[in-house]
């Protein structure tokens, strides 16, 4: 069975059905996929301007709004210059 | 933990709701069930641009319906500690014995001296 539980405790990146891109500490989730997300930060990606870091705390993240969770390696993350980062923001799931 | 664990933890707490169409809600919670469908009190909603604002006494948010909420950073520490006192006393009712593993004396049987188990505690 495919399962969430290899990443309790771990950094991850979340991206949702609305283009939203968060990281946080994954510290707990059920059955439905929903997660809870501990010390979360949404990322804002633009073409013309660096990433922007937006902190939100403590987040529960509806499964179905769920399009993807991976775990961050956090040294090459480290290492990466958010703000010399430009690119165009993930568009939202479209139907039909 | 389980996010069902935290959202009823944050009962009488501030929180912010995002439905799926872009609405925020800001209130307290009041209840909750098992399928995220809540009660919050004291409520501020915005529109999706978030430029038009209402307030209203209550209302009542089909689970299906949320994104997501926020909750206070504090809860999680809150959740983790009740989790492991709870740990602990199903451990000790169940009659935990010292040296974990074979030593069958503590084990089964009813009655006899042993019964129970001293519980191993945490730590130490």
């Amino acid at each position: 069975m495919s399962s969430l539980q290899g990443y309790v405790d771990r950094r991850v990146l979340l991206v949702l059905q609305d283009g939203r891109a968060i990281v946080g500490v994954l510290a707990g989730f059920d059955q439905k996929s929903n997660i809870v997300l501990a010390d979360s930060k949404e990322r804002v990606y633009s073409s013309d301007e660096g990433v922007e870091e937006i902190p939100l705390g403590l987040y529960l993240v509806k499964g179905e709004m769920i399009c993807l969770v991976g775990e961050l390696d956090e040294e090459i993350d480290k290492s990466v210059d958010l703000a010399t980062i430009r690119a165009e923001p993930i568009p939202p799931i479209r139907y039909g | 933990m389980l996010p069902l664990s935290l959202l009823t933890a944050a009962q009488n707490k501030p929180m912010l709701v995002e439905l799926k169409n872009g609405e925020t809600l800001n209130g307290h919670l009041v209840n909750c069930d098992n399928f995220m469908n809540i009660t919050l009190r004291e409520v501020y909603q915005t529109n999706p641009e978030g430029d038009r604002f209402w307030k209203l006494k209550e209302c009542y948010i089909r689970g299906s319906t949320i994104k997501y909420l926020r909750v206070p950073d504090t809860l999680l520490d809150v959740v983790k500690e009740e989790q492991n006192r709870a740990r602990d006393v199903g451990r000790n009712a169940r009659g935990g014995h010292i040296g974990g593993r074979g030593a069958p004396r503590a084990r089964g049987g009813r009655g006899g001296p042993m019964r129970g188990g001293r519980g191993r505690g945490r730590g130490a």
